[in-house]
Parts: structure tokens; C-alpha cells; sequence
């Protein structure tokens, strides 16, 4: 995938279709109407070529000139929907089930429900117009999620797809041309003239000018980038959506860990795995530490136990981890020891390492390598206020009632956590995210009396 | 004295008390060290080499690592580290920086021999000049202690200086000289010279990825500059800043790299981390005894290797190549759009 230099950008979406008009005919030919190329450009992309290009300011002439949509519009749900059920696809779920989640996010009763809750009081949500998407190089379904629901709620949209972007990227970008050929032509139509996927290399110009036209800015990424991005001036009424380094834990009460059923804990086990591996525990909510809540003893002997039955849940899905991957998790876990930060260190094979922490004050906030997990012991819940920092957004759980839960965020007052979920719902992606309700981000409120 | 000449069962029983002692020494006076050992569990008595805890070579990037107080410190050596990455830092004290030159003295006087070679330096001088010295120009500035009458393959702008090596050869093209460089400087520029070589000594380093992208290995390497610079003694080495001092030489016959009697490898096998058995090919462990001021003695590098054979070549112990280095580890997640999205 070579972007193109300066201040051209290859259109991925819905760039292909266009080019395969110029090709021949085709049923979508309405999409010329709407295009976003300049005919010089599209003569220039060949069936086969990654995206057709095009330069920032021919970008957003065609885009400009697009009809509107409205919140929740029914062309939009109707798209979104069939790029679902694309997504919910046997043989493609079972390859990426980080898809099917996806394709569950989006099917039509979800977006119906996230679309009604927009809905009554009294203001009218409106779109908030332009919105420009900067999603994370390596998480490949991000971009998805949050162009969707800015697109539900009737934006316009331009999506910064890394260059780097990987396979699964890519396989996304297919789907979506796939569900706009056959698309009804009004469908189509609206989304060809409203929505765009594009990549571009390292270029200021592009992103100073998308900034600069944009009426939100969604960015996706750790601190750097949100920092460089800000670097380009919004328009003075827009706004900012940023979603900077994140890191996420575990909190177990040892108690109900160690009285928990073989079957409960192999399910658990099973529910850890995946929040920790799906994204080689880099995802902003995947766990990092785990917090053992009980008395020193019990706390060691459910620490233990939960290794074990974590090594046995990763060799029954065959999660590894490569040689290199193996060096820097020695590299991580034995620095934190050299600053007095591990008691302990463990190995189970190369895809599981468990490090005892000195104190829990010492929890490590940053990436170790896929499969390291520091666990530390505190007494109480409660202890946690002390310990929780901004950046700490996903607490996933196991032993705790609704009840505790929301004394614990009454204690938190705000100083850290943006969701607490059971073991194994760390990734599931939610219209509220990172203390964040999308949908009302990505519209205005029309005050009508 | 030679230092090749322990076989691999005399150098096991000469390193391993050595490295145990070196360990534990370590371990009363680099606190760092004490509570990784400790972290791990790793206690003596060690049966054999491969038995002793390693440490992964990327450590002495990200931590300061030393087994003497901080005012005994009289020399800290630097490593260029990949892009954004910090340097390595190597602490010597006055013993361990006097040990080291001796110690690459006496490896490379087995293929050099008793007396200070003229030196050609397939290298422009203004490497060793930059502000910053490069890991190529500290290289060349290293190498320069071994010979005598300097002359610089390239000139100051990078082209090759004719001039100079044809009044070089005419000075010493009859007698054995030293020929050092890094290994794809060698490659560039030796041929282009069409000069007679034969009675160059050729010292190379600094690793075969540039050449390995062209599909050059170290055969073709050897046959092109015999058959171009009627260049017959070769010899690679490898060796890196956190082991300085030891480096692992390639024989007359280029079967592989040797190991100094005080020093050796141990491949390991990346998913059991036990000592991989000849031609397989592993992660290269290399150990030294000449890291005494600090805990470089049993480093695990991110190279890969294998053992050819052992007690079988010209010199004893193990003979073995470097098959390249592993990738990074890929980073997933969600903080990663740096560096491309502006900059």
C-alpha cells in the first residue's frame, strides 16, 4: 500500500467503483454523478489500482457539493446494515472474529437503539457536518467503528486508513466496496457521496487542510500523535475528539476466584485470553495488571491458579508469540525487576509471563510484549483510588456486584476508569467509549422552543 | 600465545567457575543485576555454561547497568542505537578498559600476527572525525590501533582515492598489510579499485543485512574479492559494544566464526530457551569473561545463529555464522498512528 507524496491522497473508498466505471460500464454508474474524482484522475486508475488519487482540495470540491444526510438516515442504517451481515459471514468470522464483533455492533436493531437514543427531549440532533477520522495504525477495526457511528448520525466523513494498515484493513475496505456494488442505487449513492476512505503518506498539507475543513477532528493513537495532529488548526468552531494512550486491568477477588467451579475459571481463563490476545494485549482496554483483591495467602494461590488456567486457555486457542516477541518480554519483565519493581518473574512458554509486583503502586502502565501481566495484591477495592490514574480507562472484573461496583466509582470520583466489565468484554466496542457518548459527539443540539 | 586453542570441553571447564565468579561478583555489586537474578530465581551451582542466567542484551539500552561505584567509572562506550531508540551505556573501570584492547589484540594477533600491520581503511577519514561519531567511525578509530600508516580507501567527500592506495601498494603492496572495513563498505568500493591485494590481511565487520538484500553471503563475498583483489585471507567478525573487547573471528578458511578461549556462544532454541544442538539454528547467547565492571558476561543478543561444528575446524571449540538479526517485535494496539500522520 504506497501512498502517493505530498498532497495527494489515494481514495479507497469509494474510490474502486468509480475507477471500475471508467473501465466499463457498470450498475453503479450513478456514482459518476456524485464522483469524487477529477476526470484526469480517474482516467488514470486502472481496475487494479489500490485507490484512485486524487489532491485535498479535489477531495473535499466533491465532497462539498454532496446532498445531505440526517441522523439515523435510513440510506446510511441500510448500508451499514448489509456491510454487517457482509462481515457476519461464516467463513470470514470464523478467520477474523474480531469482524464479527463488528458485524454484531452493526446489526440493524443496534443501530435502531443507538439511533433512538438520540432522539425526543428538547433538542433536535442535527449532524455536526465534516468529520475527519485519524484511527490508530494497528488496530484495524477501529476506524470502522468510529466512521460508522459518525456516518449513522448523518456526517460526512474522511478516514485517515494508515499506509500501514494491515490485512485485516484492507479485507474492511474490500467489504464495503462489495456492499456498495450491490447496493440500491439511492444507497449507494448517498454513501458514494458522502463518505471516504483515504490514505496518504507523510504529508502535512493533506492533513493541515482536512483539519482546517473539518467540523470534528476524531483522532485515535497515543499522546505523539494526538500532539502532531493538534499541531493543524481546526476552523474555529470545531472541536477536537481525541482518544490519547490508554491502559486498562483486572481487578479479582481472590475469594471468588479460588471458590469458583473448574468450568467458571476455565471460562474466565478463556475470557482473560482473549481481552489480553486478540490485539497482542496492546489494545488501549486490554489488561495489563491484574488486582487481587484478599488477604496475602489466598491472594498468591488464586494469582497461581489464574496462571495456570491462563497458559492452559492460550495453548487451547493457540495463541504464541514469536522469538522476538519472547526477547522483549524479558527485556520488559527483567527491567522491571532491575527497578525493583518485580518480585518475581515467571515463564509459561513464550506466550504467557506473570510478574509479582513489589507494591501496587508500581503497576506498569506500558506495553510489556503480548502475554505479560503483573498482578498485584491490595486489601480492598477501595484501595484503588489511590492507585488509578487518568489514563486508566477499562477495569474488566470478576467477584464483584453492580452495587460495589458503583461504590468503587463513587470512590474513583472520576480520577480514573471509563468502564468496568466483566472478564472477557474488555474489547467489546460500545458507543460509549473512553467516558465518551459517540453518537452525541458526532451530532449538534438544535434548541427548538 | 594464541588464543584459539582451547577445545570445547577445556574451555567449558576454564569458563564456567570463571563465569559463576563473575556472576555472583555481579550480583553483590550491581543491585540492578541482584534483583533480576532474584526475580527469576537463578541461584548456583551452575553445571555448565548454558546453565548460567543470561541477561537480554537490549538491558544495557534501557537501564544503567554497572558493577562499580559510579567515581571508578573511567570510560562509558555507547552504542549508535537504531533510530529513536536510546544507545546502549557500558561502564568500564580503569581495569576493564585496559583489559579490553589487550584482550582484541591478542584475538585478531592469531590471524595478523606479533607485528603493526600498514593499515588500509576502506572508509573515508571524515568518519572519524563527525561531531557524533558513527558506530562506523568509533569501528575504524578502534581498528586503527592495530596498524600503522593509515591510508583511507575513499577521500573526504566518499570517492575512491586512487591516488593514495596506488602509493600505499607501492609502499607495502609487497609485504602483508592490514585491509579493514565494514563488511558493505568492502563490498562497494574494494572491487572498483582494481588493485592488486594479495598480500592484504582483510579484517571486516558490521553485519551481512545490505548484503543479504542483494543476495551477496559471505561465499560469493570471499570469491569475488579473491577473484577481483586476489584477496585470499578474509576475515569477518562479530562482536558487539556490551561485549567490547571480544570478538568472535572468522578462520583462514571462512568455515564460520571462531571463539577466543575466553569467550564462546551458546545457541538457544527460541521457544525452550535450552541450548540448540549443531546446524540447528537459534538465538545467539554469547558469554565472555571480560566483563568485569559490569554484568556483560552472559548476554542473549537478538541475533540469530548456528553452530557448523565443534572441535572440527582449524582452531578448536565451536565454529558458527550469524544468520541475521531478529525482527522487532510488531506492535499492535491502539497508540500507534505516530509518525506518519503529520511529521
Amino acid at each position: 500500500m504506497d501512498a502517493p507524496p505530498s498532497d495527494e491522497l489515494a481514495v479507497r473508498f469509494p474510490g474502486r467503483a468509480t475507477a471500475r466505471d471508467a473501465a466499463g460500464p457498470s450498475r453503479s454508474g450513478a456514482l459518476d454523478a456524485a464522483g469524487p474524482l477529477r476526470p484526469g484522475a480517474r482516467d488514470a486508475a486502472g481496475p487494479l489500482d489500490p485507490g484512485a488519487r486524487v489532491d485535498v482540495e479535489g477531495l473535499l470540491d466533491g465532497m462539498a457539493g454532496a446532498g445531505s444526510l440526517g441522523v439515523g438516515d435510513e440510506r446510511v442504517r441500510d448500508f451499514l446494515g448489509a456491510f454487517g451481515r457482509r462481515l457476519l459471514r461464516p467463513e470470514l468470522a470464523r478467520r477474523h472474529p474480531e469482524l464479527a464483533s463488528l458485524g454484531f455492533f452493526l446489526r440493524p436493531r443496534e443501530l435502531a437503539r443507538t439511533v433512538e437514543e438520540t432522539r425526543g427531549g428538547e433538542h433536535v440532533r442535527v449532524p455536526r457536518g465534516l468529520v475527519f477520522h485519524i484511527p490508530p495504525a494497528n488496530v484495524d477495526t477501529v476506524f470502522v467503528y468510529s466512521w460508522a457511528l459518525s456516518a449513522l448520525m448523518g456526517n460526512r466523513n474522511v478516514v485517515r486508513l494508515s499506509s500501514r494498515a494491515g490485512a485485516v484493513a484492507a479485507l474492511l475496505v474490500d467489504t464495503l466496496l462489495e456492499t456498495l456494488d450491490e447496493a440500491d442505487r439511492e444507497v449507494a449513492e448517498a454513501v458514494a457521496a458522502t463518505q471516504r476512505i483515504v490514505s496518504y503518506g507523510r504529508s502535512d498539507a493533506v492533513t493541515a487542510a482536512l483539519s482546517a475543513a473539518c467540523d470534528l477532528r476524531v483522532v485515535w493513537g497515543g499522546d505523539r500523535t494526538v500532539d502532531e495532529v493538534r499541531r493543524h488548526p481546526l476552523a474555529p468552531h470545531a472541536r477536537d475528539l481525541a482518544f490519547p494512550d490508554r491502559s486498562s486491568f483486572a481487578l479479582v477477588l481472590a475469594s471468588a476466584w479460588l471458590a469458583a467451579s473448574p468450568g467458571t475459571r476455565e471460562a474466565l481463563a478463556d475470557g482473560f485470553a482473549a481481552d489480553a490476545y486478540w490485539f497482542d494485549q496492546a489494545a488501549c482496554s486490554s489488561p495489563r495488571t491484574v488486582f487481587w483483591v484478599g488477604a496475602p495467602a489466598e491472594c498468591d494461590t488464586a494469582r497461581d491458579d489464574f496462571t495456570t488456567c491462563l497458559a492452559r486457555a492460550v495453548a487451547r486457542r493457540g495463541w504464541t508469540v514469536d522469538a522476538a516477541m519472547a526477547v522483549e518480554k524479558r527485556v520488559a519483565t527483567y527491567g522491571l525487576a532491575a527497578d525493583g519493581a518485580a518480585r518475581a518473574i515467571g515463564f509459561h512458554g513464550n506466550a504467557v509471563a506473570d510478574v509479582v509486583l513489589t507494591a501496587p503502586e508500581l503497576a506498569p502502565r506500558r506495553w510489556l510484549g503480548t502475554g505479560t501481566f503483573a498482578h498485584a495484591r491490595i486489601a480492598s477495592p477501595a484501595e484503588l483510588a489511590g492507585l488509578v490514574r487518568r489514563a486508566d480507562q477499562t477495569m474488566t472484573y470478576f467477584g464483584f456486584a453492580r452495587a460495589e461496583l458503583a461504590e468503587l466509582a463513587a470512590t474513583l470520583a472520576g480520577r480514573g476508569v471509563d468502564r468496568m466489565v466483566p472478564i472477557g468484554e474488555a474489547l467489546s466496542f460500545h458507543r460509549v467509549w473512553d467516558g465518551v457518548d459517540l453518537p452525541a459527539e458526532f451530532t449538534r443540539l438544535l434548541t427548538i422552543r | 600465545m594464541s588464543v584459539f586453542r582451547l577445545t570445547a570441553d577445556e574451555r567449558e571447564a576454564a569458563l564456567l567457575p570463571r563465569l559463576a565468579e563473575l556472576t555472583e561478583w555481579h550480583r553483590r555489586a550491581c543491585p540492578p543485576y541482584q534483583r533480576i537474578l532474584e526475580a527469576i530465581g537463578a541461584a548456583g551451582p551452575y553445571e555448565r555454561v548454558a546453565d548460567l542466567p543470561w541477561l537480554p542484551v537490549r538491558l544495557f539500552k534501557t537501564h544503567e547497568l554497572r558493577s562499580v561505584p559510579e567515581e571508578q567509572v573511567f570510560r562509558v562506550l555507547t552504542s549508535s542505537g537504531t533510530t529513536g531508540q536510546a544507545p546502549s551505556r557500558v561502564y568500564l573501570d580503569r581495569e576493564a578498559a585496559a583489559a579490553q584492547p589487550r584482550m582484541l589484540a591478542a584475538t585478531l594477533r592469531a590471524v595478523l600476527g606479533e607485528r603493526r600491520l600498514p593499515m588500509l581503511i576502506v572508509d573515508s577519514r571524515a568518519v572519524t572525525r563527525a561531531t557524533a561519531l558513527s558506530a562506523r567511525g568509533a569501528g575504524v578509530l578502534g581498528m586503527m590501533n592495530f596498524g600503522r600508516d593509515h591510508t583511507f580507501v575513499l577521500d573526504e567527500r566518499g570517492g575512491l582515492d586512487r591516488r593514495a592506495v596506488e602509493a600505499f601498494l607501492a609502499r607495502h603492496g609487497h609485504a602483508p598489510f592490514l585491509v579493514f572495513g565494514f563488511t558493505f563498505m568492502v563490498w562497494l568500493h574494494l572491487p572498483a579499485l582494481r588493485a592488486d591485494l594479495s598480500q592484504g590481511v582483510l579484517i571486516h565487520s558490521g553485519g551481512w543485512k545490505k548484503l543479504a538484500d542483494q543476495a551477496v553471503d559471505n561465499a560469493a563475498f570471499r570469491r569475488r574479492l579473491g577473484a577481483e583483489c586476489g584477496l585470499s585471507r578474509i576475515h569477518d567478525f562479530y562482536g558487539m559494544v556490551e561485549q567490547i573487547g571480544t570478538v568472535f573471528l572468522e578462520g583462514p578458511e571462512g568455515d564460520g566464526l571462531y571463539c577466543p578461549d575466553f569467550a564462546d556462544v551458546v545457541i538457544r532454541d527460541p521457544e525452550t530457551w535450552r541450548e540448540a544442538p549443531p546446524g540447528v539454528p537459534g538465538v545467539i547467547e554469547v558469554v565472555s569473561t571480560l566483563p568485569t565492571s559490569y554484568p556483560g558476561h552472559v548476554l542473549l543478543t537478538e541475533d540469530l545463529g548456528v553452530v557448523h561444528g565443534v572441535d572440527d575446524g582449524v582452531w578448536p571449540g565451536k565454529r558458527f555464522s550469524v544468520l541475521g538479526r531478529l525482527p522487532r517485535a510488531e506492535t499492535r494496539g491502539c497508540s500507534d498512528t505516530a509518525g506518519e500522520v503529520a511529521a
